[in-house]
């Protein structure tokens, strides 16, 4: 491998769109091959038509043009130079700008599909993951990204009603699955089922889902996988282009306007956006949900400079949002949460309204990031990267002092990476990298409560090779790293006295994987992986009610031997004199990928197994003076995760197309052998889309309809009602079984439609979510005690498109 | 462990070379502290002859560990006689600060936020009649105050004890009803600051 080629490719399709008689091979595929950044014009590389004998060249201006192709899709199997390989799938007829950028390592892939693949990161190319582009993303600009990126199998998320949504990978979510944003790990509050990743899906270009433990390469906490967002790549040479774009929804009667802009000039490109939203009260189809509307703004503005080999690129974002929870989740006494959970319309229900009062929760999340790399080699690039994160969360509760947040912290993060991927040697690729991350947490005075989370510094400092063998159909990919992390803790008994905590770890990650392409059209990966995370803070030092539970972490709590194990909370252990130790994980996830004509079939199997799994379990009903309260403590056990997701993918013809996607997941607590709680169903869905040739003006006009079906939580823990517990009929020791305060929510179907439109500036689309109104709960929503899921929503949206000269 | 405290310096150099990074890695505050008038650890009944003002009957609650796991005391039964005119007020502390702090002035402060209902066994009193008004609220209770808005909030209230001996509960709720308080909301809306069950005897 002698040379990195980065190639763009433009093509512009013209078929013969008026006479449109599929047995007749008189389609035309026009398109220029291009230098991804200098956009010069790449001559004499061979393109093939896969599946056929017809080939040719590129002229001198990078252009070919194929003429008396059969049919209307066709997979171009590029050889650039005898240095790559690559297939692109050409974007048939009506899409409006047939660009299909590519900026690819060669030794990274033999074939590509834009549709499904493109360079994978080092460290992960083994690992099974899926892409959702800017236009998925953007359908819908009021979903949380958790929402954004549940189509993907294996992926749902768990929320605390419909503005705090967290992603969930093969049933691992919170800090069991990373969040890298441009590069840099999201810096929040990230504990608990009710803080959601601050990042807005407009700011988002490409989001990966990787369904792997991806710890060598992110480092701890991608346990179960990662979610990687990148913002626009900023490509030099660009014409200017701009695009604003509005949108309403029935639901919650939500409206959104966002503008972005970017142009690549011959050194330096820019890019900027902005997004508003304002949703109000949503609606179940029986009632409204009150104090459930959100408000939310946010800016991001991304700069290049390029020079020589160098490039300089700086991204700032900035989000503030104002997250309403149901009202009527906040009970303050065990009779309140029995009238609460056993109402079959949640207790208070108020006219519609874009009021949000408490509770609520206040966060302005800043971003910035400087990265600069030089690719002093054609193989060969050091960059460094710098991330600066605040994260200010306020949250509001129903309480005496409602108008004074209830938690109010201020979270720094720093990074520092600097990674090297070295030249080729003894047929070896790779990467190798070090890491700082620093995150320095502070409660701001004035809540008038002990504070939930204590003050405290973490840093970490890392280092990994990843390293990729390529020989013949095979690769091979190893990776290792080592993590040393210290904390320190200072926090508030609740009689105010201090407590201090001072803790490390080091720990070693490791990942093997395989990738075997048998042929161009079956592929197999496979990866090991090992990962760990240390508990959270709020796992370790969580002290009393947030939300509607009343909990303690792992250092909260010890058994009182001189009382019969009687549970206390009197004092705080010391990490170093407790037996918490840290999370391990050890996940093998393969994919097996084939395509027979016009299928495809993807089916992912994986194993998790997590050492010390951490999670909160009820352990009693404690008189207090409010009343008999239901307690939640952390606990650790050991957790297994069997599961697969399976999709298959058809060209019925040549303008519809369906996918069929199903996940599964079996999982257990297998050292106290009980079932785990808050585990995702299983779920199948079926997406049918229809493409509709140009009419009237517009290029392209897709239909799509989508049923699904989410079955039942077959593996919930039992049922014990809060009743039952407070009345004392079901006593509850730190060695009972787990439960849960109601049964798992029966399966729903649900069906929504979309259509979209497209024209030379414009494009529009109207989706309708959850068109039979169902009446349904989700297991993975908390909220699902109280209320149920919104009913029926039209969305609408419109947006326009500047160019400066159009091509 | 010389090798990770040399990494972690090490890396720190490296932090300040590059020179970006303003935040001190090793600041060592710890949180102010605050004073929690939300929590309530002890709550006393005292219910005062009105014939007699040195007559006085107490019934406590006390939550020694406040958010902590520790059991609720309920500390002695409330022991009236019969044929007699009582007046319920409250002591109403948060005890895990020194001194303590007087919730029932805060309560006071915000009577229009707040009312007490009341659950007690059926003819304990002929005055008032019933059982209470936690599960009606429109049940007779003798209210001795309101808050601006002329709705009753119960800090003091007057019983008249039965004529014949009774055996038997009381309980007392302090209801929270920010922006939710009628002249006919209930002792189920809004959020409970306290709800303690004694046993009543009346001899």
């Amino acid at each position: 491998m002698k040379q990195v080629l980065f190639i763009f490719i433009l093509l512009a399709v013209s078929a013969s769109s008026k006479a449109q008689n599929q047995d007749d091979c008189n389609y035309e595929l026009k398109g220029i091959i291009l230098d991804v950044d200098t956009k010069e014009a790449l001559p004499y590389v061979q393109i093939l038509v896969k599946g056929t004998q017809n080939f040719l060249l590129t002229e001198l201006d990078g252009s070919f043009h194929f003429k008396g192709l059969c049919d209307t899709s066709n997979v171009l199997v590029i050889s650039c130079l005898g240095y790559c390989d690559t297939t692109c799938q050409s974007y048939h007829l009506n899409s409006d700008k047939p660009y299909i950028y590519l900026k690819e390592e060669i030794n990274d892939l033999e074939e590509v599909t834009i549709t499904a693949e493109r360079t994978r990161e080092e460290g992960t190319v083994s690992i099974a993951q899926q892409i959702i582009g800017k236009e998925a993303l953007s359908a819908n600009l009021t979903q949380t990204l958790a929402s954004a990126i549940a189509d993907v199998e294996g992926v749902t998320f768990t929320s605390v009603g419909n503005n705090v949504q967290l992603p969930v990978i093969h049933g691992l979510y919170g800090n069991r699955v990373l969040i890298l944003n441009n590069g840099i790990k999201h810096g929040f509050q990230n504990w608990g089922s009710d803080h959601a990743p601050e990042i807005d899906v407009s700011s988002a270009n490409r989001v990966t889902v990787l369904k792997g433990a991806a710890g060598v390469r992110y480092g701890p906490e991608a346990l179960g996988g990662a979610i990687v967002i990148e913002s626009d790549p900023l490509y030099l040479k660009e014409p200017f282009q701009a695009k604003v774009g509005t949108g309403y929804q029935t639901n919650g009667r939500g409206y959104f306007v966002n503008a972005e802009a970017g142009q690549g000039l011959e050194n330096w490109s820019y890019h900027l956006g902005a997004n508003y939203t304002r949703i109000g009260d949503k609606f179940a189809p029986d009632y409204s949900l009150t104090n459930t509307g959100k408000e939310e703004i946010s800016v991001n503005g991304g700069f290049r400079y390029r020079w020589n080999k160098w490039n300089l690129k700086a991204y700032y974002s900035y989000l503030g949002q104002d997250l309403g929870l149901l009202r009527s989740s906040v009970v303050s006494s065990g009779t309140a949460i029995v009238r609460a959970i056993n109402s079959d319309e949640p207790v208070i229900i108020r006219d519609f309204s874009y009021d949000i009062n408490e509770p609520n929760q206040l966060v302005q999340h800043h971003f910035g990031k400087i990265e600069a790399d030089w690719q002093y080699a054609d193989d060969a690039k050091l960059t460094l990267r710098l991330g600066s994160q605040l994260n200010q969360r306020d949250e509001f509760d129903v309480r005496r002092n409602a108008d004074l947040p209830i938690i109010d912290l201020d979270l720094i993060t720093n990074d520092l990476q600097i990674d090297w991927e070295h030249p080729e040697w003894m047929q070896l690729n790779g990467l190798i990298g070090l890491e700082v991350f620093t995150q320095n947490n502070d409660n701001n005075p004035g809540t008038q409560t002990s504070p939930f989370i204590p003050n405290y510094n973490t840093f970490r400092f890392s280092t990994y090779v990843i390293e990729s063998l390529k020989s013949n159909k095979s690769t091979f990919e190893l990776g290792i790293r080592l993590d040393y992390e210290y904390n320190n803790v200072r926090g508030r008994e609740p009689n105010q006295d201090v407590f201090r905590d001072e803790y490390r770890f080091m720990n070693f990650t490791s990942s093997l994987g395989y990738i075997l392409n048998i042929s161009d059209d079956h592929t197999f990966r496979t990866n090991l992986a090992t990962a760990w995370r240390t508990p959270n803070m709020a796992e370790l030092f969580s002290f009393g009610q947030h939300g509607f539970k009343t909990s303690f972490g792992l250092l909260r709590y010890y058994t009182d031997e001189n009382e019969n194990g009687a549970l206390r909370t009197d004092r705080v252990t010391a990490l170093g004199e407790s037996d918490v130790v840290p999370e391990k994980g050890y996940k093998w996830i393969n994919e097996w990928r084939t395509k027979k004509q016009s299928n495809t079939y993807t089916l992912t199997a994986y194993t998790n197994y997590i050492e010390n799994f951490i999670f909160d379990r009820p352990i009693a009903v404690i008189g207090t003076i409010r009343g008999p309260m239901p307690v939640f403590i952390y606990d650790q056990a050991d957790a297994l995760f069997i599961g697969g997701d399976f999709s298959w993918q058809r060209q019925w013809s040549n303008v519809i197309d369906g996918t069929l996607g199903m996940s599964y997941l079996w999982s257990r607590n297998i050292r106290k052998n009980e079932a785990l709680i808050n585990q995702p169903p299983i779920m199948i869905d079926y997406h049918l889309g229809w493409k509709i040739p140009a009419f009237r003006g517009l290029t392209s006009s897709q239909l799509s309809i989508k049923p699904s079906y989410t079955f039942q939580q077959f593996q919930a823990p039992r049922t014990v009602s809060p009743e039952k517990l407070i009345d004392g009929l079901v006593i509850i020791t730190p060695e009972s079984e787990i439960f849960d305060f109601k049964d798992a929510p029966e399966g729903f179907f649900l069906l929504d439609v979309a259509w979209r439109i497209k024209s030379e500036r414009f494009d529009a689309g109207l989706s309708i979510q959850n068109v039979l109104n169902t009446r349904y709960r989700n297991y993975l929503n908390e909220m699902r005690y109280f209320a149920d899921e919104p009913g029926i929503n039209f969305l609408f949206n419109i947006n326009y498109l500047f160019n400066s000269k159009s091509s | 462990m010389e090798l990770l405290s040399y990494l972690r310096r090490y890396s720190l150099f490296a932090l300040l070379a590059v020179g970006v990074f303003v935040t001190s890695c090793d600041d060592d505050d710890e949180p102010e502290p605050e004073n929690l008038p939300e929590v309530i650890t002890d709550v006393t009944l005292i219910f005062t002859n009105n014939a007699d003002a040195s007559d006085i009957v107490t019934a406590s609650a006390v939550d020694p560990d406040g958010e902590g796991v520790q059991e609720l005391q309920i500390l002695g039964g409330i022991v009236l006689d019969v044929d007699k005119t009582y007046t319920l007020t409250y002591a109403i502390f948060n005890n895990l600060e020194t001194p303590g702090e007087d919730i029932g002035e805060e309560i006071l402060e915000e009577d229009d936020e707040h009312q007490l209902f009341f659950s007690f066994s059926e003819g304990a009193f002929v005055s008032p009649t019933g059982n209470g008004n936690i599960d009606n609220a429109s049940d007779p209770i003798n209210y001795n105050d309101a808050d601006d808005d002329g709705n009753p909030v119960g800090l003091s209230t007057t019983w008249t004890t039965s004529s014949s001996a009774v055996t038997g509960t009381f309980t007392a709720r302090l209801q929270h009803q920010p922006d939710v308080k009628t002249a006919t909301s209930g002792a189920t809306d809004g959020d409970t600051d306290f709800d303690l069950t004694f046993t009543l005897e009346i001899k």
